[in-house]
């Protein structure tokens, strides 16, 4: 179990991220994070593996107190916690192969990794999670010439090389069309039945609908939406947008249209 | 001027402050200020400069042109004599641009016109006129040359007759002359040695060439050479040898005389023994030589000392840029950190640190290389080192100012990504940092490599080691041949290089 309480993030410039953040989430919740941009998703989603030290409040996950983490603890921690990004954030020049056996540094020995040694258990689980998102094609491929939706599962093929127990995923379809949004997401889904929790920030309505376990909606930092799968279900377009805003759109309409 | 067309819509056009005419007679007086009294502040501005500086650069040519004659009258006279093109030509021109200027702002007045350019375009004619005078640009001088010139070029352009040479062998023999003859016994002939080429003159005394009072030649003494032992069939030169030493070929008719060789290596020759000035100290009894000689190319073809050198110079001069840059490249690594924004964004100090490298960094590239080998000449010698300095001055400095950039660019994503899977700190520059750095790092050094060892060929000129070195010794001496190797040998060099560093950038990027 997850558990944030009163997190607080001002960042060095005065402003304030997050304000005051509590929530819970399960082992196995599909929880979806919404809210505007500038909301402070990001910045939630990276309080909880650290990347960012949050100003105040605590996060626990099964007991170990996060927040306090340092050095080697810290390293433990985010092993254990994937992590996707909206721009996929592959180190280019690099083959799929060694951007997906990255995912593993947390676990290899820390000398040996530096030149590119492998154990050839870790080689075996790279093509085994790249299997799992069907690109095992492309692996000796360059990060940089594949597709968005290819880049993205070598992402996801990354964050499963930790053997995670979470995966946080930061807009993991904003810059990929809706038919790859949908398979994207619909891997995460896959994931999350196989008892794999996983918190999400998400724009579009129909796929929170369809995805999400639990909501939270964040506004100036602070959670203004807290609802159930089935309230989300209920939910209307207007709604969604008083939650969201404006820029809300259905991934329907945009199906739609590039389907032509 | 163009915007006020397009904007005209938009805002109101301003209004001039004055009529067309008295604008027109400002500028009559003051080019330029019509315009600004016609609220056009920018183009009377510019109007006005160039007049002015227009007007300065012509006084400042007629004062030099005519050797600062007094008055401008005279002035005047002395110039127009002196460079008539171009006297006339920037008069005029200085006259139509004021009446031009005197139109420009009557036209000005009126609110609605198009944006006229004649004004600046005259403008810049004149300052092209002007231009060529100051940089004494003179194509005729060009032309004229060119046919002098071309002998010099050739062998710069076609140097390699000068590259090989095969070593000679010198077959030689000679008698004794006495002149003038005497009461005493001539010369003998010398003794004759197997195997040796051997050479007698009959008779061993005799009358040199002499000049009588309408300079017409007396002519000498013929001496009868009969020779043996030289090699066969070859072309066999005659040389005169006077009491001081000094040799030279002897000349019949105005032409160089020279004797082939019988098939057995001997020659029979009659020579009329030369005109020789001799000092009034060398009067009375003299022995004279003279001398057969055979010069034979021997073994096969080898690099001449030029060539030789060259080639030394050149590898001298490749290293030298090789080890400008690799020094270079270390101390530009720690700079460039300095001198990245986003790594040194965290106290004041280190802020201020930046702004300091920044600056420290554009003025050293500021400075050519050029000039750092002549102080770095004062400061350890002439010679390779001083250019190695140099070159490593300068290459910090603009390899520290690309590394810096390449950093700044960096993409934080993939290091994110990487330090969220728990990686270490040195896995995560092992992973995401370098892989990241090494295109633009390996085309800069490259790049700046290939910059090194272009600058090591000039860096010589001013003793900084390297071919440039010998280059200009060369050219001093007049060998333009050898001058050519080294020119032909740095084109050669710098097109490999080109090559060579394209090939490599093109692999890492
Ligand atoms: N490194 C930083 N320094 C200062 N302020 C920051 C920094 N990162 C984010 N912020 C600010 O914190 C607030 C929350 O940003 P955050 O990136 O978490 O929003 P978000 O909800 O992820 O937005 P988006 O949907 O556009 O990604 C914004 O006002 C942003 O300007
Ligand atoms: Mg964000």
């Amino acid at each position: 179990m997850l558990e944030i309480r009163n997190l607080t993030k001002i960042y060095d410039d005065g402003t304030v991220a997050l304000k005051n953040v509590s929530f819970t989430v399960e082992q196995g919740e599909f929880l979806i994070i919404i809210g505007l941009s500038g909301s402070g998703k990001s910045t939630l989603l990276r309080c909880i593996n650290r990347l960012i030290d949050p100003t105040e409040g605590q996060i626990i996950w099964d007991g170990v107190d996060i927040t306090a983490a340092e050095s080697a603890e810290l390293r433990t921690v985010r092993r254990q916690i994937g992590m996707i990004f909206q721009h996929f954030n592959l180190v280019k020049r690099s083959s799929v192969m060694t951007n997906v056996l990255a995912g593993r540094l947390g676990y290899a020995d820390p000398w040996q990794s530096l030149w590119h040694r492998f154990s050839p258990q870790d080689r075996e689980l790279a093509i085994k999670a790249l299997g799992r998102v069907g690109i095992s094609d492309q692996a000796n491929k360059r990060a940089d010439e594949l597709s968005g939706g290819q880049q993205q599962r070598v992402g996801i093929a990354r964050a499963l090389m930790q053997e995670p127990r979470m995966i946080l995923a930061d807009e993991p379809v904003a810059s990929l069309d809706p038919v790859l949004a949908h398979t994207i997401l619909g891997d995460l889904d896959q994931l999350n039945k196989e008892g794999m929790t996983i918190l999400c920030s998400l724009h579009y309505l129909d796929l929170v609908q369809r995805y999400a376990s639990r909501v939270i909606g964040l506004k100036d930092g602070e959670i203004v939406y807290r609802g159930s799968r089935a309230d989300i279900r209920a939910m209307t377009d207007e709604q969604f947008k008083q939650v969201y805003g404006a820029e809300a759109i259905r991934v329907a309409a945009g199906l739609e249209g590039s389907l032509g | 001027m163009a915007n006020n067309t397009n904007s005209k819509a938009a805002k109101p056009e301003k209004r001039s402050l004055v009529s067309p005419v008295v604008a027109a007679v400002a500028s009559l007086i003051l080019p330029g200020l019509g315009q600004m009294l016609a609220r056009r502040f920018r183009r009377g501005l510019i109007v006005f400069a160039s007049v002015a500086s227009i007007t300065g650069l012509i006084w400042w040519l007629f004062v030099d042109l005519s050797r600062s004659a007094q008055g401008i009258g005279l002035m005047l006279t002395k110039s127009l004599r002196r460079a008539p093109g171009f006297v006339i030509l920037v008069l005029v021109g200085l006259v139509v641009l004021w009446l031009l200027n005197v139109w420009d702002a009557y036209r000005e007045t009126q609110t609605r016109h198009r944006a006229d350019p004649t004004v600046f375009i005259l403008i810049g004619i004149v300052f092209f006129v002007l231009g060529w005078q100051i940089s004494q640009i003179d194509p005729v001088t060009a032309v004229v040359e060119l046919p002098d010139a071309w002998p010099p070029l050739s062998k710069v352009l076609w140097p390699w007759e000068a590259a090989f040479e095969r070593d000679t062998d010198v077959l030689a023999a000679s008698a004794d002359i006495l002149t003038p003859c005497d009461d005493e016994p001539p010369p003998e002939a010398p003794e004759k040695v197997e195997g040796e080429p051997y050479m007698v003159a009959s008779p061993t005394c005799g009358d040199l060439t002499e000049l009588d009072e309408n300079n017409q030649p007396v002519l000498g003494t013929t001496l009868h050479l009969s020779a043996s032992g030289f090699a066969p069939n070859t072309e066999t030169f005659i040389f005169w040898i006077d009491p001081i030493g000094q040799e030279f070929r002897i000349r019949q008719e105005g032409a160089y005389i020279s004797v082939m060789t019988e098939a057995d290596g001997t020659f029979e020759y009659d020579v009329t023994m030369p005109y020789r000035l001799t000092p009034p100290s060398a009067e009375g009894r003299q022995i004279h030589e003279i001398e057969a000689r055979q010069i034979t190319e021997v073994g096969g073809l080898k690099p001449s000392e030029p060539l030789r050198l060259t080639m030394a110079r050149m590898v001298e001069t490749i290293f030298l840029g090789m080890m400008a840059t690799i020094f270079g490249i270390i101390l530009a690594i720690p700079v460039s950190f300095l001198a990245a924004r986003n790594m040194m964004s965290g106290s004041f100090l280190s802020i201020a640190l930046y702004y300091l490298s920044r600056t420290v960094l554009n003025i050293i590239r500021s400075i050519e290389p050029l000039i750092w080998a002549l102080i770095a000449v004062v400061w350890v010698g002439l010679g390779p080192f001083a250019g190695i300095i140099a070159l490593t001055i300068h290459s910090v400095a603009s390899l520290g100012k690309l590394y810096s950039e390449a950093i700044e660019s960096i993409d934080p994503g993939p290091i994110e990504a990487i330090q969220a899977t728990g990686a270490t700190r040195l896995q995560t520059i092992v992973y995401a940092v370098i892989p990241q750095m090494i295109p633009p790092f390996v085309s800069f050094s490259i790049y700046r490599w290939d910059i090194n060892v272009r600058m090591s060929t000039v860096i010589g000129l001013v003793g900084g080691g390297g071919i440039g070195f010998l280059l200009v010794q060369y050219i001093k001496l007049l060998d333009y041949r050898a001058a050519g190797i080294a020119v032909w040998f740095i084109a050669i060099t710098v097109a490999i290089l080109d090559n060579v560093s394209s090939e490599i950038r093109q692999r890492f990027i």
